[in-house]
């Protein structure tokens, strides 16, 4: 039976192919990663497009949670400041409910109650990086406006709405509390009940004055049961923030699964083309160059 | 009795046989590294008898013919296989370019899709300011460029293949015209009963690398060939060839056509068929995907940008230039129609602090808006898609050359030239010859003894 009396095409192909394989395991030892285009496993670089863009998306809500904490909490220790500024009132109010003052005490103490009003109107304009944070999305203006029209002293000319932000898969949080569900709510207005303190002072009228500081108290329970809001908003962040963490945890391992050369493998694969190349370069260069030719005396 | 003068043609008649097949020998140790060349073996007949009664004498030997060794079938199947190889390598070799455009960078579209919406997330978290505005704006110009270039790169790689068509058009023309021309040395010797071996070589070799580059179906008919594509359009009918033509079309590519009639869509293996078809199908295919996802992306981010207040509290204007209403091209003219931040229209009640507008527009992003298919899940669809071809493509590749090594392998063994059959041939020609020199001179001497007999008597 006759053979192929010319093995070197074969050869030849053999060595194109380990060295192609060298090539290639090299390119995965350098770059680290075992897909490098889509075409080296096309299911694998589609699941890293997912990876990557959810793992941006963990990235990019872990930085609006960031900014929404800072907003938080500034509204709420703005709230705080309030709610002090409302205790101090409620201790003048009821020291000017005492009996034994006369009446330019009680013009002194309406004073600083006046001061506390003015105190507590500037804390409700709180303007955090350029907006007003109790204004409802009306954020350009200051909610509260001085008007001598009005009952309280002061007209709001904010919204009622709120903003949410999506900050995580199917998670979304509210991020401000208006004015009008804080300060001003309907049956607990802490404007109204700060100018009813003051008249009252202003009046001498000891029954009007310890309504008045009945009145101040219900709106500082009122605004620390609003408080709560923000206690609940950073737990749910914090807690948002600990899931997002061990989310882009697993996403990272999972790229490093899809995507990551198996260092191990390839270097043990290299080796192998490496002696295989090495064993046909010797074949090619031991391939007889002998033939009958050589031998024929003639 | 037989006579002297007969014993000396036999014997002549094996010195000039046995030289024939030497110069089969001579001519198969020169061609040894010949591509495409078949052995000649030497067909060696006794010569017809005489009768002299009561003898029947042989009267030598006949170099009937020299023969080339070669397999149709073998050689059939080799073209066959070429016809794939080329095709193949020229689809992996397109393909593989083409894929570049979706590697996950920096600025590749899966990468912009997702930091655009990034931006819209901070957007809603400070809906009036102006530097994170800014950003949003930033980043749908980059996303837009994103689309851009892809689309521009596959563009240029439709351009570069359709050079390619046009060459190897060319190139086929220039191998049909060899193949007719070798027809007619073909014809020419073998109507004359000669073998016509290296001619026959040197058209299989040209039918060969015709095959590479485009589907050849031949058909053998009286000492001659007639070659078609696969679908019947000549190539060559006896000595005359019959060339392509390459003709623009709308589209500004160049459409193959034979005797006035566009074959183009008819061309399936070879190089200009693998060439074709990435050509005309993968790559219009791959645009068109990118087209629905730059139109989905823009009309929906449109709607919503149109459906709530800017900065200003007025109705938005729309954010993308709205792309054409067929979508062809939508990728490659991508643009943001806005420049001044303040015209993104973030809010849903009007007030330049209301998010809702921007959440809105932050939650297409896990939408069904591209032909059923979040942005994220579609282009994902598309990286796979084109990885896949190419993989796929590869791996046919690999098999093919696999098999066409084979082949060749194969008809190495019936029809290459082993020079140590040669050598130990010369060996039995060049003793055969030397034998019947031998009996030359034997019969030399022999008639010398008769003439000195005839003398002695004189």
């Amino acid at each position: 039976m006759r053979v192929n009396p010319n093995p070197l095409p074969d050869l030849l192909a053999a060595l194109d192919q380990t060295q192609q394989q060298i090539n290639t395991d090299l390119a995965q030892i350098s770059s680290g990663q075992s897909v490098s285009v889509p075409s080296d496993d096309p299911a694998a670089a589609a699941e890293l497009v997912q990876n990557a863009a959810q793992t941006s998306a963990a990235d990019q809500f872990l930085r609006s949670i960031g900014s929404i904490q800072g907003e938080l909490q500034n509204a709420d220790s703005t709230l705080n400041s309030v709610t002090t500024a409302l205790q101090t009132a409620i201790s003048l109010g009821v020291e000017g409910a005492t009996g034994t003052l006369n009446d330019s005490d009680r013009a002194a103490i309406a004073t600083e109650v006046q001061g506390i009003q003015s105190q507590v109107l500037s804390l409700a304009n709180l303007s955090y990086q350029g907006t007003y944070v109790f204004a409802g999305t009306a954020t350009q203006t200051a909610p509260y406006v001085l008007d001598p029209t009005s009952p309280s002293g002061v007209t709001y000319v904010g919204n009622s709405n709120t903003n949410s932000v999506t900050l995580g898969n199917q998670f979304s949080l509210q991020t401000n509390l208006p004015g009008s569900e804080l300060f001003s709510a309907s049956g607990t207005d802490v404007f109204q009940a700060l100018q009813d303190l003051i008249t009252g002072l202003q009046s001498g009228d000891t029954t009007s004055i310890s309504a008045a500081v009945g009145e101040v108290t219900s709106t500082a329970n009122y605004l620390d049961t609003q408080r709560v809001f923000y206690g609940n908003a950073e737990n749910q962040l914090n807690a948002q923030q600990t899931y997002l963490n061990s989310d882009t945890t697993q996403l990272a391992q999972q790229q490093n699964t899809l995507g990551a050369a198996d260092l191990p493998a390839v270097i043990s694969s290299l080796t192998t083309a490496e002696t295989a190349h090495q064993a046909t370069l010797e074949a090619v260069a031991g391939v007889t160059q002998d033939n009958l030719f050589s031998y024929l005396k003639q | 009795m037989s006579s002297l003068n007969a014993s000396l043609a036999t014997a002549l008649s094996g010195l000039s046989a046995e030289q024939g097949a030497l110069a089969a020998t001579t001519n198969n140790v020169a061609n040894a590294n010949t591509p495409g060349y078949s052995r000649e073996v030497p067909v060696l007949v006794s010569s017809d008898p005489i009768v002299v009664d009561p003898l029947t004498l042989g009267t030598g030997v006949t170099l009937q013919s020299i023969e080339s060794i070669r397999d149709p079938i073998l050689e059939s199947s080799i073209q066959q296989e070429s016809q794939t190889q080329g095709q193949l390598n020229a689809q992996v070799a397109a393909l593989q370019q083409t894929q570049t455009n979706f590697v996950t960078s920096t600025s590749d579209i899966g990468t912009e899709i997702t930091n655009f919406f990034n931006n819209i997330n901070q957007l809603a978290t400070s809906p009036s300011d102006l530097s994170v505005r800014q950003g949003v704006l930033t980043a749908a110009d980059n996303l837009a460029t994103s689309f851009n270039t892809t689309a521009n790169s596959l563009s240029q790689q439709q351009t570069s293949l359709d050079q390619s068509v046009v060459e190897t058009v060319g190139q086929i023309n220039q191998l049909t015209g060899q193949i007719a021309q070798l027809n007619g040395q073909v014809s020419d010797l073998e109507n004359a009963g000669e073998n016509a071996g290296s001619f026959v070589d040197q058209r299989q070799q040209a039918i060969d690398q015709l095959s590479s580059l485009v589907d050849v179906s031949v058909i053998p008919s009286n000492n001659t060939l007639t070659l078609t594509t696969a679908n019947g359009t000549p190539l060559v009918l006896g000595q005359q060839s019959f060339n392509l033509q390459t003709q623009l079309n709308a589209d500004g590519l160049h459409d193959v056509y034979a005797q006035g009639v566009d074959i183009t869509s008819s061309i399936t293996s070879g190089q200009l068929g693998g060439t074709l078809q990435v050509r005309d199908q993968q790559i219009p295919a791959l645009q068109t995907q990118l087209d629905t996802l730059a139109t989905g992306l823009a009309n929906s981010v449109n709607g919503v940008q149109t459906a709530g207040y800017d900065l200003n509290g007025e109705l938005g204007t729309n954010f993308f230039n709205p792309p054409p209403a067929s979508g062809t091209g939508a990728a490659a003219s991508l643009s943001v129609a806005i420049t001044d931040p303040s015209l993104i229209a973030a809010s849903s009640d009007g007030t330049s602090g209301s998010n809702g507008n921007a959440e809105a527009m932050y939650a297409l992003n896990t939408q069904p808006v591209i032909a059923g298919q979040t942005p994220t899940d579609y282009y994902s669809g598309v990286v796979f898609n084109v990885g896949n071809d190419v993989s796929n493509a590869t791996a046919e590749q690999t098999a093919s050359s696999q098999v066409l090594a084979q082949l060749n392998d194969q008809r190495a063994s019936v029809s290459g030239v082993s020079l140590d059959e040669e050598a130990a041939n010369m060996v039995q020609y060049q003793n055969a010859y030397a034998a019947s020199a031998q009996v030359i001179t034997a019969i030399n001497n022999m008639m010398y003894d008769v003439i000195q007999m005839t003398t002695l008597t004189g």
